[in-house]
C-alpha cells in the first residue's frame, strides 16, 4: 500500500498545524462559527445531535495493522471505545471534543492518516473496490489511480469551494464492487484492444433526494489523461453547478438539467485545452505509484486445500462461514476474507477498540498486514491462505467477528440515523437490529441467499438505500417514524434505483413487512439459484405489492 | 403556548446542553429552565444569541416540551434522543436511552 | 474599512472602486466596471488602463479581446464559499495568459487568501478585521507544499509531476 514520503509528511504536518490554528482561533472567539464551519468540515469535523463527529479518511478503504491500532487507540483515548465504518470506506468517531481534534489529527499523521476533506463542498475520499489487488476477476488494480486522485485533490485551491460535495469511485473489474454509477465521477479501469490501460468515465450519478444513475461520457480515456480530464469535469461543475439550492447543487443535477450531450461537449472542450499540459501523467509516475500496490509475495500453500476440506467436514458452522465470507483470490491457495461487522442483533459497521486491535493482530499474522474497509461496512482481509482460515476463524469467533453473513439478509447496511445524526428524520440502527434478530438463523439466511438490505434515516441516503435490493428510507410523519420500502435497487455494474412499492410502515410493522417480502420471493423464485434481485427483475413489484398491501385493497373494494 | 426550553451544543466539546435557571448550560434536560409565555421565550432566545456570539455554544434552538409525570418531555423524538443519547447499547459503560421516555 | 493588500504589503491610495447605490466614484477614483459595461466601453472607445469586475456567473472568456486594455481584473467572492472566482482567476492566468493585476473582492477572509494566491490572484480588497490583523503580522495560514499545479507557477517538488512547492 502507499507509504508517505517526506513531501506527504510535510503536507500533513502543516495541515494539522493549520487546523490547530483555526481551532485555537475559534475557541478564542477570533473566528466566527459561519467562517469556521467550512474549515472544520474540510478537516472532517461535523456537529451532530449529541456531540461532534470526526470522520477519518481511509483512502480507498485500505489500511494496515499499525493504522488500525491507531484507530483503536483514538477510540479509547478520545472517544467512547468504538468507531463506525461508513458506506464510503471511512471511519467515524461520535464523541470527540473539538478541542482534542488537532491532537487526534496529529496522532493520525504519525501513522500516515488524516481527516482531510471527508466533509465539506470539496472532493471527498476516492473509494475503490474493496477486493482490489486480490480479486480473481480483476483486470487491473484501481488503487494507484485512486491514490493519484487523492493526492491531486488534496487542498486543491480551485476546487475547495465547490457547489456541493464531490465523490469519485474507481473499479478495476467488470463486476462493479465500488458502485461507480452512483458517484459524481465513476471510473472503470480497463484495457483497450491494444492492451493499454484507461478508463470508461461516468458522470452525474448519485443518491439522496434525487437518485440518478451516472452517464458514460467517455468510453476510453487513456490513463495519462486522468488528471486533465477530471480537472475538466470538476472545473465545469465549479463554474456551472447550481448554488441557489442546496438540494439541486450536485453535478448530477447539472448533467440532468444541461443534458449529457452538452455537458460532454463542455467537458471535452475544456479537456482539449488541458490535455498534454503539466497535468499529463508520465508513465514513470504511474508506475512508481503502482509499485506501492504490488501484491505481497504470496508463498504457495497447497496444503490448505486438504486442510480446509477436513475442517469443513468437522465443523458445519466453519463450513458455512467459509462458503459465505471467503471469496476466490487470484492465487488459488488464498481467499479474500470478509470479517462481518454485522453480528446478529448488533449495530451495523461498529467495531470496538478491542475488536480493532484483534483484527490488526490477525492481519499481521494471517493477512500480510493488509486490511480493507468495504462500502458495505465490513472489514476485509484480502490475502489469507486457505491453510490459515481455521485458526483465523477461531480468533474471530472469540471477538464476535465471525458472523457468516456476507451478502446475506443480516449483512445490513445502515447509516447512523436519528440515534446520532442531526440530519436524520428516523432511526436506522434499531430497525437493522430487529431485522437481523428476526432473520438470525443461519439456516434461514442460507435458504434466502443473497439479499442486500440498506437503511437510511433520511433522504440524504447515506445508507445507500436507493441501491439496496430492499431499501428502507426512514421519514417522519406526524412526529413519529415511518419507513418507506423500495425494491430492486443495485449498485453493481447493472445499477438500478429501487422502486417505492407503497405506503410506509410503522417501526413495529417493518420487520413483518420484510418477512412478507422474503416469503413472497421464496414462493415465486424459479430455484434457489435465482437470488432476490434477479427474481424481482423478472417479476417486477406487483407480487410484492399484492402481498404487502393486497388485503387493504380487497378491504377497500 | 407550549412550554419551551433552550438547547444548544457546547462549543468546546459539542455536548448537548440546556440552559438552566442560573444561566448555565447544563448537560441534563431535566435541569433546564422552562419558558411558559412569550416574553420568557424571547428572553431565552436573547440569551441564546448572546452565548452564541460569545462562543460558548453553537446550534442554539428553542424546543417544545411537556411536563409528563413531573419530567420534562420534549415533543419531538429528535429532542428526546438528544436528551438521553442513542437508543441502544452502543458502548461499554454507557447506558442507552430509556425506551419509555423515547417512545412516541 | 477596506484595505488593499499584496504580497509586497498594503497598498495606499488605491484608486479602484466598485460603484453601488450608496457609493459613487470620486474625482481621483477609477471604476471597476461590470463586464457588459466594460465591453461596451472598450468597443466604443480607445480607452486603456480599464478595470473590470467579474461576478461569479460571468463568462470570463468574453474578456479575451480586451485583456491588453485592462489594468486590473477584480473577481468577486460574494460569499467566501462561492468558489467560482477561483476558476475565473485560474482561467484568466492559465488560458487567457492575463498578466496584470488580479484582485479578489467581496468576502475575502484570511483562510482563503492562500488558495486565492495559488489561483493567480495577486491583490486583495480586505475588510475583515481578523484578516487585516493577520496580514499586518504577515501570518498567512497556507501550506507550502502542494499536490497540484496551479495558475500561479511554483517549483516542481516531491518527485511526482503533479507536486509543487512554494518558496
Amino acid at each position: 500500500m502507499y507509504r508517505y514520503d517526506e513531501f506527504d509528511h510535510a503536507f500533513v504536518t502543516s495541515r494539522v498545524e493549520q487546523f490547530r490554528d483555526q481551532v485555537t482561533r475559534r475557541l478564542a472567539g477570533e473566528l466566527a462559527e459561519d467562517a469556521f464551519k467550512p474549515l472544520r468540515l474540510m478537516n472532517g469535523v461535523y456537529l451532530q445531535l449529541h456531540a461532534y463527529m470526526l470522520r477519518v479518511a481511509i483512502p480507498y478503504g485500505t489500511l494496515n495493522a499499525r493504522q488500525l491500532r491507531m484507530l483503536a487507540d483514538i477510540a479509547r483515548k478520545y472517544d467512547r471505545g468504538y468507531g463506525h465504518f461508513t458506506t464510503r470506506q471511512n471511519i467515524q468517531y461520535n464523541w470527540p471534543k473539538l478541542s482534542d481534534t488537532p491532537d487526534i489529527l496529529a496522532e493520525l499523521a504519525t501513522v500516515e492518516m488524516h481527516a482531510l476533506q471527508t466533509s465539506g463542498n470539496c472532493i471527498r475520499n476516492v473509494t475503490a473496490d474493496h477486493f482490489a489487488g486480490a480479486a480473481a476477476d480483476e483486470v487491473a488494480d484501481p488503487r494507484p489511480y485512486a491514490e493519484i486522485l487523492r493526492q491531486w485533490s488534496s487542498v486543491h485551491p480551485e476546487f475547495s469551494y465547490l457547489p456541493r460535495k464531490f465523490k469519485i469511485a474507481v473499479t478495476g473489474a467488470e463486476r462493479d464492487r465500488a458502485a461507480i454509477q452512483v458517484h459524481d465521477i465513476g471510473l472503470h479501469l480497463k484495457k483497450n484492444d491494444q492492451g493499454e490501460l484507461g478508463f470508461a468515465v461516468y458522470v452525474g450519478g448519485g443518491q439522496g433526494r434525487t437518485p440518478l444513475i451516472a452517464k458514460k461520457i467517455r468510453d476510453f480515456l487513456p490513463e495519462e489523461d486522468l488528471l486533465s480530464y477530471v480537472t475538466a469535469i470538476v472545473r465545469v461543475y465549479n463554474l456551472f453547478g447550481r448554488r441557489d439550492n442546496k438540494y439541486k447543487a450536485r453535478i448530477k443535477i447539472l448533467v440532468h438539467e444541461t443534458g449529457v450531450e452538452e455537458i460532454t461537449r463542455q467537458v471535452e472542450e475544456e479537456f482539449s485545452h488541458l490535455q498534454g499540459t503539466e497535468l499529463k501523467l508520465p508513465d514513470a509516475d504511474i508506475q512508481a505509484i503502482a509499485a506501492y500496490f504490488a501484491p505481497p509475495a504470496l508463498p504457495d500453500r497447497p496444503e490448505g486445500w486438504a486442510q480446509l476440506a477436513g475442517w469443513k467436514k468437522e465443523d458445519e458452522a466453519f463450513g458455512r462461514w467459509v462458503s459465505q465470507n471467503v471469496q476466490p483470490h487470484k492465487h488459488p491457495d488464498y481467499g479474500m476474507v470478509t470479517i462481518s461487522l454485522k453480528p446478529i442483533g448488533g449495530i451495523p459497521g461498529d467495531a470496538s477498540d478491542v475488536q480493532m486491535d484483534v483484527i490488526a493482530d490477525l492481519a499481521e499474522e494471517y493477512g500480510f498486514d493488509e486490511i480493507r474497509i468495504s462500502h458495505e461496512q465490513n472489514v476485509i482481509l484480502p490475502h489469507v491462505a486457505l491453510a490459515d482460515l481455521e485458526p483465523l476463524y477461531r480468533a474471530l469467533i472469540a471477538q464476535n467477528l465471525a458472523t457468516a453473513n456476507a451478502g446475506l439478509i443480516t449483512d445490513i447496511i445502515a447509516c447512523p440515523g436519528l440515534d446520532y445524526c442531526a440530519l436524520a428524520n428516523a432511526r436506522s440502527i434499531p430497525v437493522a437490529q430487529e431485522i437481523s434478530t428476526r432473520f438470525g438463523s443461519p439456516e434461514r439466511q442460507a435458504e434466502i441467499g443473497e439479499l442486500k438490505i440498506k437503511i437510511s434515516g433520511c433522504i440524504n441516503a447515506c445508507g445507500h438505500h436507493h441501491v439496496g435490493h430492499i431499501g428502507l428510507l426512514g421519514v417522519e410523519k406526524k412526529g413519529a417514524e415511518l419507513y418507506q420500502i423500495t425494491l430492486g435497487g443495485s449498485g453493481d455494474e447493472h445499477t438500478s434505483i429501487g422502486e417505492i412499492i407503497g405506503r410506509g410502515f410503522e417501526p413495529n410493522k417493518v420487520t413483518d413487512a420484510i418477512e412478507t417480502i422474503v416469503d413472497t420471493y421464496l414462493n415465486l423464485r424459479l430455484s434457489k439459484e435465482e437470488i432476490f434481485l434477479e427474481a424481482y427483475r423478472r417479476v417486477g413489484p406487483q407480487p410484492f405489492k399484492d402481498a404487502l398491501y393486497g388485503d387493504a385493497k380487497a378491504e377497500a373494494a | 403556548m407550549t412550554d419551551k426550553v433552550l438547547t444548544a451544543n457546547r462549543l468546546s466539546d459539542g455536548i448537548a446542553v440546556w440552559l438552566d435557571a442560573n444561566g448555565y448550560w447544563v448537560e441534563s434536560l431535566q435541569d433546564a429552565i422552562v419558558a411558559r409565555h412569550a416574553e420568557a421565550v424571547a428572553s431565552l432566545e436573547a440569551i441564546g444569541k448572546r452565548d452564541f456570539a460569545e462562543n460558548k455554544v453553537v446550534d442554539v434552538a428553542v424546543v417544545d416540551v411537556q411536563e409528563v409525570d413531573g419530567k420534562l418531555w420534549p415533543i419531538r423524538l429528535r429532542e428526546r434522543i438528544r436528551a438521553q443519547g442513542p437508543t441502544m447499547e452502543y458502548a461499554a459503560g454507557y447506558r442507552p436511552a430509556d425506551p419509555a421516555f423515547i417512545a412516541v | 474599512m477596506t484595505r488593499v493588500w499584496r504580497e509586497t504589503g498594503f497598498v495606499e491610495n488605491d484608486p479602484w472602486v466598485i460603484e453601488t447605490e450608496e457609493l459613487k466614484a470620486g474625482e481621483n477614483d477609477k471604476v471597476l466596471l461590470p463586464l457588459d459595461q466594460l465591453i461596451e466601453r472598450a468597443e466604443n472607445s480607445n480607452d486603456v488602463g480599464l478595470g473590470v469586475l467579474i461576478k461569479p456567473a460571468d463568462d470570463i472568456r468574453k474578456l479575451e479581446p480586451y485583456l491588453y486594455r485592462l489594468e486590473i481584473v477584480a473577481v468577486e467572492f460574494p460569499a467566501f464559499n462561492d468558489g467560482r472566482a477561483f476558476s475565473h482567476a485560474s482561467l484568466l492566468r492559465d488560458r487567457l495568459a492575463y498578466k496584470n493585476e488580479l484582485r479578489a473582492v467581496g468576502d475575502v477572509l484570511i483562510d482563503q487568501i492562500p488558495l486565492m494566491l495559488r489561483c493567480g490572484v495577486d491583490s486583495f480588497a480586505v475588510k475583515n478585521a481578523t484578516a487585516l490583523k493577520r496580514l499586518e503580522e504577515g501570518r498567512l495560514p497556507g501550506i507550502a507544499v502542494h499536490y497540484q499545479p496551479t495558475a500561479r507557477q511554483a517549483d516542481k517538488a516531491g518527485g511526482y509531476s503533479w507536486r509543487r512547492r512554494s518558496a
